[in-house]
């Protein structure tokens, strides 16, 4: 082994004092992947399975570029393309050498260096991918990709074609909880990159900067992911949504399909917004006990599309509100049964159907204060005995706020008392507690003011900015600086318009 | 020979088709009171009467069969004597006149001939004034044989030939009047606004006022505004009861009388107004004054109403209830006007206690045919949200949920962040996706990249989704 390779793979990270200046480690870093991708592949194979191996050498958190393109070399020649099981040796296996190596790598590598080293970080973790699926335990492979993911982005708010694959392995094996810290954050980036000439008149441009947006240093130029298309964008919500419903978050669920319908379009639908609408009629009874208008954002003709086609979850949304009418649900739904089954939605019927004793009982509380169990069993049907564990549940369950009492007088038997004060009850809240509500909220709003910030100023780099930026930079005279200012100020003064009015 | 009549066909069939039909003598006399209304109202009047109340069935019918057998409407004859006979077939007069009904429709064949042949020959001299008699003359003769839309066009058609602003308020009087004959409401009020913002000043305006704002009142009433209707009543001047025919028609006796100006203005008056309103804007009212003395029972009720005695008004006027049932206009909103009284009376009761018993509340409102008990009524009112209150049935309370408006104001303002925390997250996405250039166009290679796309886990359900969408 040569020590002259040794010195060099060592020599990145330079130390912290003789980097003063970001656009230094940026150049640095930059002419070291350069570097490491044009040596020979040969040298990283040398010594496995020896004190002097690469991987043993290196450590994973400080030498992360050397790491990781030994990592993806090495991996590149134990199996070229996998097929079947048996082609994937022993140490690549979940729970071989190398995959411990892969697994400790994803989890602890320098979250600065790998912006530098997009394509290989893309390799590494859709070889981890395919190693699991090939194996049979896909599940296996959900943690070190998500490891990967926040290690890469703490925010995961800019999409990657790895968000598409990390949903697809978690709905797939229905592991929905497991895709919850990934899902619960906002996509706030989709967008293209800044143009490189606008990057280079920003002081801390480079990928090495502290962003406050991930978009800035994720993006098709830095090889993290591959190009997205709206159909990509479109299917992580679904199966995002599809996610939530599993975990029973009824409300994401609905906030998440509607990601979907309002994309933009030219008055056309797709399949996703179809699959995406119909679910949305049934998870919004489920959410609000009744169909909402669609989101206004939403473009018209291509929602008339679609609820054309979805008559018959309408038909069931409808039933579903009709409180006074119970049998007619259960009707419209055995009515459809065919359809449901079809387009996969049978579990989320069901749902619908047992879910409506709860409107029903909740509906109750606008009625009564109180009002004996026989009662209720005499308008919906069912013993008193199955209802009153039924409405013990609810009230477990915490979706209704009344207690369960025994009468004073035999003959009227257990009575469901409601709570009228909100400040009373299981569920009541204090106001402290509101008061920490409302505050968490204010912070989500500040952060999502940043983000809208960052859209905003992404969407003011129109082409003719560009071009001007171009002929700008031809003479030297001008500064492009200045008219990048006061961009940034009118936009700040606009955000802060929008939330006013909020 | 009562009970002969509530058992006969008439009646029975109308019972299964669920119309109302009174059964108790009225308050008034039949006698005194059609004696208030001429012409056409007089008959529509005593057809109502006879076909709804059991009591005075054969006493209307044959006044109202003397009556068209006066006039020139042989099918209206014909339709009563028919009516008659299925009431009481032995009576008399429930033999048709064949004789005289032939030889009416013939004169009036003849008649309308000649008047048709007279404005042809007004129309060939070219002399407006003519033409425009001929075709009021021609309207007063379909009128009067109940051919409402061909009066309608008649009178219609003399707008071109009006050279007077009075002549044209005179025709749009008219109008007017074959409107609320017909019964089209619509048309009762975009002709009563063409009335109202004529050019007639001075005197012949002051004229006007009532007839515009007793027609209005009337067509808001049958069109279910009741508010308007109160106010439009409320304001009628009470020149309403002396005045001139307007455009030959004495409209307090040939559309409603006074009388009836208090009872309709009365009622929706309590049926739409709150406590302060009445006291103010009906009792308060020196004009209406005038009209509420003619039925002291609607100003006995609207008092004990503002005096919060809502049993002892409920109780007024359940008593009238018969009476108004057989008023042609009321009785078709009649059940709304009560209903509504009722449960503002139940809610204005309700408002000062935090806590009151059922027994209580069916105690002081009697229970009507149209719920089966009290805490059914309040149920619906609660449901319909017409009552903010929470019934206990357990210990039978209605109580008054207590409010806490801090608590409130909190809560609506986190959902209200969410909700637009969410709205601009959804816009923010859209703007991303724009800008990134990522749209659905309509191109036709669409679908086939889509399915490509999409995932093992949704693909299969796609394809179906995509044939779906072609037959439905």
């Amino acid at each position: 082994m040569s020590s002259d390779l040794f010195s060099f793979l060592f020599s990145f990270p330079p130390d912290a004092r003789q980097v003063h200046q970001k656009r230094d480690y940026d150049s640095q870093a930059r002419s070291f992947v350069q570097q490491i991708a044009n040596t020979n592949p040969q040298y990283f194979l040398k010594g496995v399975d020896t004190s002097q191996d690469l991987l043993e050498v290196l450590h994973p958190a400080v030498n992360t570029i050397a790491y990781l393109f030994t990592l993806r070399i090495r991996i590149a020649t134990l199996v070229d393309n996998p097929k079947a099981q048996k082609h994937i040796p022993e140490p690549l296996r979940p729970g071989g050498s190398l995959w411990n190596k892969i697994v400790l790598f994803l989890e602890t590598c320098d979250p600065v260096q790998i912006r530098y080293a997009g394509p290989e970080w893309k390799r590494v973790v859709e070889a981890v991918e395919v190693v699991a699926r090939v194996m049979g335990t896909p599940s296996l492979a959900i943690s070190p990709i998500r490891s990967a993911m926040i290690r890469l982005d703490p925010s995961t708010g800019t999409f990657t074609m790895t968000h598409l694959s990390f949903i697809r392995l978690c709905v797939q094996t229905r592991s929905y909880s497991a895709a919850l810290p990934i899902l619960d954050n906002y996509l706030h980036s989709l967008g293209p990159r800044i143009p490189q000439q606008v990057q280079e008149s920003l002081e801390y441009s480079v990928a090495c900067a502290d962003h406050t947006n991930s978009g800035e240093y994720i993006h098709q130029m830095s090889g993290h992911s591959d190009k997205i298309s709206l159909a990509d964008v479109q299917e992580y919500y679904i199966l995002g949504a599809m996610a939530y419903i599993g975990t029973r978050q009824f409300k994401k669920a609905m906030h998440f399909l509607e990601h979907v319908l309002i994309v933009p379009t030219s008055n056309v639908a797709n399949g996703f917004m179809l699959e995406a609408y119909k679910k949305w009629v049934l998870v919004s009874c489920l959410v609000d006990g009744s169909m909402k208008p669609a989101p206004r954002t939403a473009n018209g003709q291509a929602i008339k599309t679609v609820r054309n086609a979805s008559k018959a979850y309408e038909t069931v949304a409808d039933a579903f509100t009709q409180l006074n009418n119970l049998p007619k649900l259960k009707a419209q739904i055995n009515a459809g049964r065919d359809i449901w089954a079809e387009d996969g939605n049978t579990g989320l019927v069901n749902e619908l159907r047992d879910q409506q004793y709860r409107f029903y009982v909740s509906d109750l509380s606008r009625t009564f204060s109180a009002i004996p169990v026989a009662n209720i069993s005499n308008a919906v049907g069912g013993s008193v005995e199955e209802l009153t564990d039924y409405l013990s549940n609810l009230i477990k369950e915490g979706s209704l706020n009344a207690r369960i009492e025994q009468s004073a007088k035999a003959e009227v038997g257990f009575v469901l008392r409601f709570f009228l004060d909100p400040t009373q009850g299981p569920l009541a809240k204090t106001e402290r507690q509101q008061q920490q509500a409302l505050f968490e909220q204010t912070q989500r709003t500040h952060i999502l003011a940043e983000q809208v910030k960052g859209a905003d100023y992404r969407l003011s780099l129109t082409k003719e900015y560009v071009e001007h930026l171009k002929r700008a930079s031809r003479k030297p005279t001008a500064s492009g600086g200045d008219v990048m200012d006061t961009t940034w100020d009118d936009s700040l003064e606009v955000d802060e318009d929008i939330m006013g009015d909020h | 020979m009562a009970p002969n009549v509530e058992q006969s066909n008439f009646f029975r069939e109308k019972r299964d088709k669920g119309i109302v039909v009174v059964k108790d003598p009225p308050k008034f006399d039949l006698e005194s009171y059609i004696a208030n209304y001429d012409g056409t109202t007089r008959l529509n009047r005593l057809h109502h009467i006879g076909a709804s109340s059991t009591y005075l069935a054969i006493d209307a019918y044959h006044t109202a069969i003397a009556e068209a057998k006066r006039g020139k409407n042989v099918k209206l004859y014909l339709s009563l004597v028919e009516d008659l006979s299925n009431i009481a077939p032995d009576d008399p007069a429930a033999l048709s006149d064949m004789a005289w009904a032939e030889k009416k429709s013939r004169e009036v064949k003849e008649e309308q001939d000649k008047l048709e042949h007279e404005l042809k020959a007004y129309k060939n001299n070219l002399i407006k004034e003519s033409i425009r008699m001929g075709n009021e003359d021609l309207g007063h003769f379909y009128y009067a044989c109940g051919d409402w839309v061909n009066a309608h066009k008649a009178y219609y058609r003399m707008r071109d030939h009006c050279t007077s602003n009075k002549h044209l308020t005179d025709m749009t009087l008219r109008l007017v009047f074959v409107s609320i004959a017909q019964g089209s409401w619509l048309g009762v009020q975009t002709n009563l606004a063409k009335v109202d913002s004529s050019q007639l000043k001075g005197d012949e305006r002051t004229k006007l006022e009532p007839i515009i704002s007793a027609c209005h009142g009337l067509a808001q009433m049958c069109t279910n505004s009741l508010r308007d209707a109160a106010k439009d009543f409320i304001r009628t001047p009470p020149l309403f009861l002396t005045a001139e025919p307007a455009a030959g028609i004495t409209w307090q006796r040939e559309v409603l009388s006074g009388n009836d100006i208090a009872v309709y203005g009365g009622l929706c008056a309590l049926a739409s107004m709150d406590r302060n309103e009445l006291q103010s804007q009906v009792l308060g009212s020196g004009d209406f004054r005038n009209f509420l003395e003619l039925e002291p029972q609607i100003r006995r009720a609207i008092t004990l109403f503002c005096n919060s005695k809502y049993s002892a008004c409920l109780e007024v006027l359940e008593g009238y209830r018969n009476d108004y049932l057989l008023d042609v206009y009321l009785s078709k909103v009649l059940a709304t006007i009560y209903s509504r009284i009722r449960t503002k009376s139940i809610v204005q009761y309700f408002i000062p206690f935090s806590c009151v018993t059922l027994d209580e509340m069916a105690l002081k409102f009697q229970v009507t045919g149209e719920f089966a008990s009290i805490e059914d009524e309040l149920e619906e009112m609660i449901n319909s949200r017409i009552l903010n209150a929470r019934i206990d049935l357990v210990d039978r309370l209605l109580i008054s949920p207590p409010t806490n408006p801090r608590y409130d104001v909190h809560s609506d303002a986190l959902s209200m962040a969410e909700k637009y925390d969410h709205t601009l997250r959804l816009r923010l996405t859209r703007l991303n996706l724009l800008s990134a250039g990522l749209e659905i166009r309509s191109d036709k290679g669409q679908g086939k990249e889509l399915l490509g796309g999409a995932g093992e886990g949704i693909g299969a359900s796609l394809r179906g989704i995509g044939s779906k969408m072609g037959f439905q």
